[in-house]
């Protein structure tokens, strides 16, 4: 082996999985519930795409990590 | 009873030894030590070799021939220079060693070429330590056991060294299992001691001579043969390396006789079914974790695991003992930390793990090893110990677009000795791991879309019946209330301004600062009520609305006579500074209005939850 050869690991350590995992999906799931609850509550003329879409990317960005983690704390290594 | 038949073959080579001694006399072998170690199903020789070079020219290959069953059967071949003796032996690097095809030799003999690290010079002497191994060497006999039997199996060689050059003293050493035999050839000089037959020591023997020498001994040890194993070793560059081993086992000793009784068997193992497979010791790295041991049928529970901080030891148990002739298939999974495993060096990352199977004492008639590395490895190569035979594939595993690369590493009749380390070598860049979420973020930002566009989109077939007509109805007096509550929400925090400017006023005493907060209150509240007048105009107008008009009526009144009040106390309050009356006064004078206050607050935000409420 090489003298030089440095161990890789993962970019997150092992242990924040879980912890990581259920943060960021309780998170994004508050958020989705935000998303829908303004769907169901305004009136046609009064809802703001622009407000829509973000809602819906900042809380797809959390559950997309968070399932991620999930996935990976639950031991299926993607 | 069938009779052993010595190998025939050996006694043709007496002719071509003529042609040896002529050709290659520089070397000479002046000590020559064997060791054949029979304990087991995998023959291994040791073989220690003082060259001499009698020659005129400096020699830097030597030949090591093996005759045709041998060679057919080597499966590892490890050449050493050793110096000193006993405890301050040392050995060097394995030497280079080549298969050659000597001219005029017979073509049933298998010759290797061994490279000298150093020309060995007219005169010099040098040791060297060649460490065979061999499968399938022993020949079973009888070929058949009942069940009580003890398994006896049959070993043949020369007892002389098959050698091109001339040996002037030999000695042979055979190790067996244990300490009785059952019958082996007697020469001169031969002695059985222990578990140990020594041949010799035999002084310059002449060139062709070759006595054949039949062992036949007992060896319960079960011959546990692998006919195929597949290694699949999964990298995960978050944090795990997946290695799944399928194994297709036969146990390759004297094929069972008669029925099988499990009653005898349980009764005493010992002596029915010495030869049975009955466990596997298979030694995986330290640091394993999720170990299962599982086959078509599910999990197999007979297993145990044992970890220290260099090993975790695997024992397993078939689901039933094996005898001869008998078979089994299963599968063991395991997953290591990857921080053992993968490095990085010179921009490259690689994978530094074992090849062979981590059981001891299994000899593998076809090993595929397959190394499976994440998707967007480019440049990958490999380095090995031995010559494997390399092609490549595509697995489509989780989250994968196009596929991960897959090098299969094949190879045939392995032995323990192979379970050395090996490389991978790939190019990762690593912004490619965050592929893998991002595609998670996409396709959850797609289900968002797509409920905008659902709740966006009008799917109503009949524009014009008189349910879609009234839902759009009220939909438009839902828009002009929500846009009302908003109003009134304004109004309420501009009335909870005024109180905080008297706050400060009592604090501060700046009356200036209270009245001019006091003139922008009435600036905004003229603008709010001015855009009060439409909408109300709109709620009463509509017939939906009926319900509602009531109250925000009543909500616009109370909310009038609140401000008027306000505004009151808030004169009162800032005449008083002026006149710079003291602090009780104040009070007095503004406490029955500030009741009022309080009280049509409280009526307001009633009515406004309502109104929410609707």
């Amino acid at each position: 082996m090489a003298p030089s050869a440095k161990p890789i690991s993962s970019p997150v350590p092992d242990a924040w999985y879980p912890t990581l995992a259920v943060l960021l999906l309780a998170f994004g799931l508050v958020i989705t519930a935000s998303f829908f609850i303004y769907e169901a509550t305004s009136s046609r003329k009064n809802r703001n795409l622009a407000k829509e879409l973000t809602t819906g990317a900042v809380a797809s960005v959390f559950l997309g990590f968070g399932s991620l983690f999930l996935l990976l704390s639950s031991g299926v290594y993607v | 009873m069938k009779r052993l038949h010595p190998d025939l073959s050996l006694l043709f080579l007496f002719g071509f030894f003529t042609l040896f001694s002529n050709v290659c006399s520089d070397l000479v072998i002046s000590k020559l030590d064997r060791q054949i170690d029979l304990s087991s199903q995998i023959v291994r020789f040791t073989t220690s070799l003082k060259l001499e070079n009698n020659g005129a020219e400096a020699v830097s290959k030597v030949l090591l021939p093996y005759p045709e069953n041998q060679g057919k059967n080597l499966a590892f071949l490890s050449v050493t220079v050793t110096e000193g003796k006993g405890k301050t032996k040392t050995s060097s690097d394995r030497l280079h060693v080549d298969v050659v095809h000597p001219e005029g030799m017979p073509p049933s003999l298998t010759w290797y070429a061994v490279s000298l690290p150093k020309e060995l010079s007219k005169g010099g002497s040098l040791t060297l330590e060649v460490k065979a191994v061999f499968t399938h060497l022993l020949t079973l006999f009888p070929e058949k056991i009942t069940q009580a039997e003890a398994q006896l199996v049959a070993f043949q060689d020369s007892a002389h060294y098959l050698s091109p050059y001339a040996v002037k003293i030999q000695s042979l050493t055979v190790k067996l299992p244990e300490p009785k035999v059952e019958s082996y050839t007697k020469l001169e000089n031969t002695k059985f001691s222990g578990s140990e037959i020594k041949y010799g020591p035999y002084e310059n023997i002449p060139p062709f001579s070759l006595p054949t020498i039949i062992v036949h001994f007992v060896s319960n040890k079960p011959f546990s043969v692998a006919q195929e194993l597949v290694r699949e070793i999964e990298v995960s560059h978050w944090g795990n390396v997946q290695v799944t081993e399928n194994y297709n086992l036969i146990h390759a000793g004297a094929e069972l006789k008669g029925v099988f009784s499990r009653l005898d068997y349980q009764e005493r193992p010992h002596v029915r079914g010495a030869s049975a497979l009955s466990s596997l010791v298979a030694r995986l790295p330290a640091r394993a974790h999720s170990i299962y041991y599982r086959d078509d049928i599910g999990n197999i529970s007979t297993s145990n695991v044992y970890s220290d901080s260099a090993k975790t030891l695997l024992e397993i148990e078939p689901r039933y003992p094996m005898f001869g002739g008998w078979r089994t298939a299963f599968t063991i999974g395991y997953g290591l930390p990857l921080q053992d495993f993968l490095f990085k060096s010179q921009g490259k990352r690689f994978l530094d793990i074992t090849f062979g199977c981590p059981m001891n004492d299994i000899v593998i008639e076809n090993l595929f090893v397959k190394v499976v590395l994440p998707e967007g490895s480019k440049d990958i190569s490999v380095v090995a110990p031995f010559p494997t035979k390399e092609t490549r594939e595509t697995k489509l595993s989780h989250l994968d677009i196009a596929g991960r690369p897959v090098i299969v590493l094949e190879k045939k009749n392995v032995v323990p000795e192979h379970n050395k380390k090996f490389q991978v070598y790939y190019r990762f860049s690593s912004f490619s791991l965050l592929r893998e979420p991002l595609m998670l973020v996409f396709g959850f930002f797609l289900f968002f879309v797509a409920c905008i566009v659902y709740v966006h989109a009008d799917f109503t077939i009949s524009k014009s019946s008189p349910s879609y007509i009234a839902k759009l109805q009220w939909d438009e007096v839902q828009t002009a209330v929500q846009q009302f509550q908003n109003i009134m929400n304004c109004v309420l925090v501009i009335h909870d301004k005024l109180d905080a400017s008297l706050r400060d006023l009592s604090r501060t005493g700046d009356v200036q600062a209270c009245k001019a907060a006091r003139k922008n209150a009435d600036a905004f509240l003229k603008e709010l009520t001015k855009e009060l007048k439409p909408l109300s105009a709109f709620l009463q107008s509509s017939p939906q609305a009926l319900q509602i008009v009531p109250k925000v009526d009543e909500l616009v009144i109370k909310e009038k006579e609140l401000q008027e009040k306000l505004m009151l106390k808030h004169s009162m309050v800032v005449d008083s500074y002026e006149k710079k009356s003291g602090g009780r006064d104040i009070d007095n004078r503004v406490t029955a209005v500030q009741q009022k206050i309080t009280l049509l607050r409280q009526e307001v935000d009633d009515l406004l939850e309502v109104i929410d409420e609707i």
